[in-house]
């Protein structure tokens, strides 16, 4: 579903991601992990063309997606992006937060809009938050609308970027709760985290980042028992005590 | 004790402000008139251009860029003089009323860019991108996410803008307008007396001072919400 082919990125003179390369299928769960700098995040945002890669390709269900041609706004459509830092619309109340894109890019009638969006925050655990604005949510919450935001557009595969990294330890649950849900549901996911819990228990797949290069990828429970590569084993030792 | 009486006498006349109060007002009239639509059209003008100069569209900002420098860095008096005397010239003749709505407009347009843009800037950038991964385009995030919430933020250095253009505005009168400050002015020769001077300095403050008063009252607001 996802094909990364050879993928370069320079910020000036930092290269950042030095040839990846990788191919996720339908339904299955990556976790990436390594230390920061590694260029977790840049290879999320290039998935989503948030970042223009210096070369290299990324296919997306065998369109291009990296081409000049490839009109950028439908692929976002089909890939979800959680983000650390939450995002949320702050002007906006929580049900418009995740019907926003519904009606402006789909134009979608209001009514039918409405009904996904309670639907999706019933599905993350918000009904009764609908009509609340960002400010007025925990750091929990206001992730769990995003996710639900994401979801929406109905994406065929879904990014999350430390999603839980910004939350205060007894929020972290209910966010990954959800995302675990979503894995089950068989949504495909690229998962950064820390969180190397959720990373055994619910990724099918996961891949060890290290100065822009995957040094090592492989089956989540073979990966994480058995780790090849000493700089895997090293981070692994280090984060897990 | 002398000198204050005469002060009083000079420039506090009672009974001449009485007399030339309802032309003072038809002036007052007029000076909202030119800057309450000089300042919607500086603000179509200026949010226009500011979008163009934070989407970086190569030629097109650059325009935008000489707009907001050109009109900013020569005194409006020129602009207004420009705009009525040298025109003809090229074969625009504009009616003076027309011709001061236009240099205002344009003029304030090129502080209103300045201050849509800082506005637009100081929008955390993750705003745009949540935007943009949804799949909306540029001017969508634009539109409906960044644009709506500088509005809070844009509101008092707009409000003081505005406060500016209404002073601004006196500047008409070398183009024959009657407002405000040429209606005080004419009244001082035909009275030979400066009071009307001063009346027209009050109903300038009765203008502005609620204005003032409001920028401070959203500022305060607005430090208590972001903070
Ligand atoms: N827009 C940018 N301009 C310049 N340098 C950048 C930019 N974005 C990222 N970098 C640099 O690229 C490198 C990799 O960044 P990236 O955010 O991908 O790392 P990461 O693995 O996500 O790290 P972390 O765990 O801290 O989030 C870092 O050195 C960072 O400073
Ligand atoms: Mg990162």
């Amino acid at each position: 579903m996802i094909k990364i082919v050879d993928l370069h990125k320079k910020f000036g003179h930092l290269h950042v991601l030095k040839g990846v390369n990788l191919e996720i299928k339908k339904g299955e769960v990556w976790v990436i992990i390594g230390p920061s700098g590694s260029g977790k995040s840049t290879l999320l945002r290039s998935i989503n063309l948030l970042e223009e890669p210096t070369s290299g390709k990324i296919f997306f269900d065998d369109l291009e997606i990296t081409s000049k041609k490839v009109n950028k706004d439908k692929v976002r459509q089909r890939i979800g992006m959680v983000f650390q830092s939450f995002n949320l619309f702050p002007h906006m109340n929580v049900l418009g937060n995740v019907t926003l894109a519904l009606l402006k890019v789909l134009k979608m009638k209001p009514e039918k809009a409405k009904k996904i969006g309670v639907g999706l925050l019933t599905r993350v655990g918000l009904k009764d938050k609908i009509e609340a604005y960002p400010n007025q949510l925990s750091g929990g919450q206001k992730q769990r609308v995003a996710i639900a935001r994401a979801l929406a557009m109905n994406p065929d595969a879904m990014l999350f970027d430390e999603v839980t990294s910004a939350l205060d330890p007894e929020l972290v649950k209910e966010v990954l709760d959800v995302m675990k849900d979503l894995a089950k549901s068989g949504m495909t996911m690229l998962v950064v985290t820390h969180e190397m819990g959720f990373a055994k228990e619910v990724g099918s797949h996961v891949i060890f980042m290290d100065e822009g290069q995957i040094v090592e990828e492989g089956i989540a429970s073979e990966l994480f028992e058995n780790p090849r590569h000493p700089r895997t084993k090293a981070f692994l030792d280090a984060v897990l005590y | 004790m002398q000198g204050i009486a005469d002060l009083f006498q000079k420039y506090f006349s009672f009974s001449i402000i009485r007399e030339i109060l309802p032309f003072l007002l038809k002036g007052a009239l007029l000076t909202v008139f030119f800057s309450a639509t000089s300042e919607i059209i500086g603000i179509i003008i200026g949010l226009t251009t500011s979008v163009i100069r934070v989407t970086r569209i190569k030629v097109l900002s650059q325009l935008a860029v000489a707009y907001v420098d050109l009109f900013r860095g020569t005194p409006l008096l020129m602009q207004i003089i420009f705009v009525y005397y040298a025109l003809p010239y090229l074969g625009i003749n504009l009616p003076a009323t027309v011709a001061g709505i236009v240099a205002l407009s344009v003029n304030s347009g090129a502080y209103v860019s300045e201050i849509f843009r800082a506005g637009i800037e100081s929008i955390d950038k993750g705003q745009t991108e949540a935007a943009r991964s949804l799949g909306m385009s540029y001017m969508q995030a634009m539109r409906y996410v960044v644009i709506p919430q500088t509005i809070k933020r844009v509101l008092p250095p707009l409000t003081n803008e505005f406060v500016a253009l209404i002073k601004d505005s006196s500047l008409l009168s070398v183009i024959a307008i009657a407002e405000l400050m040429r209606t005080a002015k004419e009244m001082m020769t035909w009275k030979m007396n400066p009071s009307s001077l001063t009346a027209a300095a009050i109903i300038y403050l009765i203008i502005t001072l609620p204005l003032t008063r409001y920028v401070s009252y959203m500022e305060k607001k607005l430090k208590k919400s972001e903070a």
